[in-house]
């Protein structure tokens, strides 16, 4: 300050400002007070607004009946979770969660409520690895998984030779943990983004195994993960090709034209295409893929979330349209394979043998929310050439026929066998009894 | 007074006055009730977050998305999965109101009991004198269809629940009859249903030489009605001169915490049932209820328990066993130490929630330990009956 001294020339003026600004201060307290009384109060501007899932914390205002006629279009209801939100915190015995964890909670709730296994809702911390880690879906363990309906993250399948089976995992292990931390209440996409991870790094899961009493530990290390997506050879008495494609990734397609083509000049009598435990990919290859054996015709339905239909064909361009054919189709086969196998068994161009398919015939766009987290919602759903819904069915083969575990640890295939026999001498595998359904109960 | 004195004044003043609206805000929120400070601590605006990931469900999710009240229900149901507490869950209107009538041990109803045949369907049988039986609706009979709305196959207990209804209004049912499959049609006027909840009989036992009465009461379930049908009970069995009561409490699952307390009065002179434990409160002790009559009086007393004795069971058998009131004979308890509260919702549905922890009055944790009993006793049912009426004659003859 430049001159300390002047405030201080006339006392008495000094005094009076000074007890003017007391006065004024003491006001100003009691109004601070008020505002406090004011808007905390519930109801009042900050409750409202503090609440974690108030609909409209603008406009605090809105009546409930308002309030209760507009969710139905625009959004949600608020005060039944509200509600029970403001029961825990004053009487729940535990460590209240924070506010985000609540609100990833009730985000998880209300996708599980769509009914739809493939809508999910990744958490941030997991959505951020997601988005991280582009090399992610390349370097892992080799393992697919998935979420049984009761919420148990399951192993579906480990590729040959890749750390997971190497390291002894089994399909049908159950995932309780990885690297120590809880996966319940976490999705498949989450403890997918947690199993990932640069190659060399290590991870431990914690599974749990029908026949064994306790859970226990297994560590791999990551790899990068390649395996030829396509291998083809001779079997039979020599006359039949057969081809089995792992995936529907890019270059799938273009593979499995190349090895059709070598297979095509030693002339077999028939062809076996394996889509067994072929998780799907690209909407495209399939098309490509679909193409290559189909004639002209339709061979995909998409039905999009604005009921908007579309209707794709296949080229004539395939230079396997004829062969007598078998697809070998099991419960891993999805998405994609499921789109092939059901063209072609509605088109009558493959046999189809095997067990029923797992019954994904849709794609999921992931949206980022505001707080990082990633919402991946089911867009479209897919049809076969005859309106056939792939999604929660499945494609149910023209003859049933079940590998065993114990068929696949003896080294033996009932179902390729099966395809074999059928296309060699035409003989149809057994019909398997249908699982019996008890009279209806009521008339 | 210079231009920059007199800035410096005014910028100083609208700090001071900010600085003192903040002081009396906190002041204001110093003095607010503690559920209100609390409330504070979730401000941040989780529920724009939840809308915005609704709108993008809404507006591109390729299925028909569920109702409103299922959607609230799913977000209930996810927020409450965050907790990790198994005891803690969100409960529909449908089973709410079935539990609710359970624990009243009342409602209004038919007098049928429900029992699910090989075929999923459901089959009656009504209880003796009950408005069903007098309508004659008969032991057998095959539920289709309640007031002309057929039963879903196969049907779930809740969806048999709209049998039930306000005392007074009527219900018309169709059964199916014999093996014609008859098909019958009843009108019948719903009355006040009791459920008990307690069984008991006397049982005669020999002590040197000379027979002598064992009260032997079997509580099924901690209803509203417990108490009061416990007390009956005794009052009957003191009259006809037990000299030893035997309360069984085996695959009693729990119920009230205050049909426990209630219980467990009726056999202590006095001091404490229980000790509840709450989070941010002082401990709530539940003490004895004196001022009344107790016809079990000091006469001795022994405890059935096995592995699915809970909850409120175990309120009353670790009463008994810490108060040195009688044996607890059979296997360990289930060992559920929490309490939970039930807070009915706006549109009937209900959270069920974790609210305390309970002690014995030894403070003895339960929460998965459970009560080891003082004879144990892991043969049959008879066998655990058997030893517990030797015990008791022991008692007796030690009493005499």
């Amino acid at each position: 300050m430049e001159r300390p001294d002047s405030i201080m020339s006339n006392p008495i003026k000094n005094i009076a400002l000074g007890m003017l600004g007391m006065f004024i201060g003491a006001l100003i307290f009691i109004l601070g007070m008020t505002a406090g009384v004011v808007m905390s109060r519930p109801g009042g501007l900050l409750f409202a607004g503090a609440s974690p899932f108030s609909p409209h914390p603008s406009n605090a205002a809105v009546s409930a009946a308002q309030s209760d006629a507009a969710t139905e279009q625009q959004g949600l209801n608020y005060a039944l979770i509200n509600d029970v939100i403001r029961r825990l915190r004053t009487q729940w015995y535990g460590e209240m969660p924070s506010s985000a964890k609540l609100t990833d909670g009730a985000i998880k709730g209300l996708v599980n409520a769509l009914g739809d296994e493939f809508t999910q809702y990744v958490e941030p911390r997991f959505a951020k690895m997601l988005n991280e880690d582009m090399t992610g879906a390349f370097e892992g363990i080799g393992a697919t998984l998935k979420q049984t309906p009761s919420g148990a993250i399951q192993i579906v399948r480990t590729f040959p030779g890749m750390p997971a089976d190497r390291g002894g995992v089994l399909p049908g292990d159950i995932i309780e943990a990885v690297n120590g931390v809880n996966v319940q209440g976490l999705n498949s996409t989450e403890v997918a983004a947690m199993v990932r991870g640069p190659r060399g790094t290590e991870v431990t899961l914690t599974l749990r195994r029908a026949d064994r009493p306790r859970p226990f530990q297994v560590t791999l290390v990551r790899e990068r993960i390649e395996i030829p997506l396509v291998s083809s050879r001779m079997v039979g008495d020599g006359s039949i090709g057969y081809i089995s494609l792992l995936d529907f990734s890019q270059p799938a397609s273009r593979q499995l034209e190349k090895h059709l083509r070598e297979i095509l000049e030693k002339q077999p009598k028939a062809l076996i295409l394996d889509l067994r435990d072929n998780p799907g990919g690209l909407l495209s290859q399939a098309r490509e893929v679909g193409d290559i054996f189909l004639k002209k015709g339709v061979f995909i339905i998409e039905r999009d979330y604005r009921g908007n239909k579309k209707v794709s064909s296949t080229t004539d361009r395939g230079i396997a349209q004829d062969i007598p054919m078998v697809v070998l189709v099991n419960g891993g086969s999805a998405s994609a394979a499921e789109i092939v196998a059901g063209a072609m068994q509605d088109t009558g161009r493959a046999t189809l043998i095997g067990e029923r398919t797992f019954g994904k015939g849709s794609v999921q766009s992931p949206q980022t929310l505001s707080n990082g987290g990633q919402l991946r919602i089911t867009i479209e759903r897919w049809y076969t050439p005859n309106d056939r819904a792939i999604h929660g069915v499945g494609i149910t083969p023209d003859y049933i026929v079940s590998n065993s575990p114990e068929d696949a640890r003896d080294g033996k295939d009932p179902q390729l066998e099966a395809a074999i026999e059928f296309l060699t001498s035409g003989k149809t595998p057994p019909p398997t009894p249908f699982p019996t359904v008890a009279p209806t109960p009521l008339p | 007074m210079s231009r920059t004195e007199k800035a410096l004044a005014v910028v100083a003043f609208c700090l001071w006055s900010a600085m003192m609206v903040g002081v009396g805000y906190v002041a204001r929120m110093l003095t607010a009730p503690v559920e209100l400070r609390i409330e504070r601590i979730y401000s941040s605006g989780g529920h724009a977050l939840l809308d915005e990931a609704w709108g993008h469900v809404r507006n591109h999710f390729v299925g028909s998305v569920p109702s409103d009240t299922l959607r609230n229900y799913g977000a209930v149901r996810g927020a409450l999965a965050t907790l990790n507490d198994r005891y803690t869950t969100f409960v529909e209107p449908q089973p709410r109101a079935l539990e609710r009538d359970h624990i009243r041990g009342s409602f209004g109803g038919i007098g049928v009991n429900f029992a699910r045949n090989e075929r999923g369907e459901i089959v009656l049988s009504p209880m003796p004198d009950g408005p069903a039986a007098k309508a004659g609706v008969r032991e057998g009979d095959i539920l289709i269809s309640i007031d002309g709305a057929p039963l879903p196959s196969p049907a779930a207990l809740e969806d048999v629940a709209r049998i039930r209804g306000e005392v007074g209004t009527p219900v018309t049912i169709e059964v199916l009859r014999g093996p014609q499959r008859e098909r019958l049609k009843f009108t019948i006027v719903r009355q006040m249903i009791e459920v008990k909840s307690v069984e008991w009989r006397p049982i005669t036992s020999t002590v040197r030489g000379a027979a002598a009465t064992i009260g032997y009461v079997r509580i099924i379930h901690f209803t509203e009605r417990t108490g009061e049908e416990v007390r009956r009970a005794l009052a009957a069995l003191a009259a006809a001169d037990s000299q030893a009561y035997l309360i069984d409490l085996r695959d009693n699952g729990g119920g009230l915490l205050a049909a426990a307390v209630d219980v467990a009065s009726e056999f202590l002179r006095e001091g404490v049932v229980a000790i509840e434990q709450r989070r941010n409160h002082p401990d709530i002790v539940h003490r004895v209820i004196t001022g009344r009559p107790k016809p079990a009086g000091d006469k001795p007393v022994a405890i059935l328990v096995n592995s699915n004795t809970a909850s409120a069971a175990e309120i009353v058998a670790g009463a008994i066993q810490d108060h040195k009131r009688g044996l607890l004979i059979g296997t360990k308890t289930f060992g559920k130490g929490s309490v939970q509260l039930v807070f009915d919702l706006s549109d009937g549905s209900a959270v069920r929630l974790t609210a305390a922890r309970w002690l014995t009055p030894q403070r003895r944790e339960l929460d998965g330990i459970g009560l080891t009993p003082d004879v144990e006793v892991s043969g049959s049912a008879e066998e655990q009956l058997d030893r517990a009426i030797a015990e008791l004659g022991e008692a007796m003859r030690r009493a005499q």
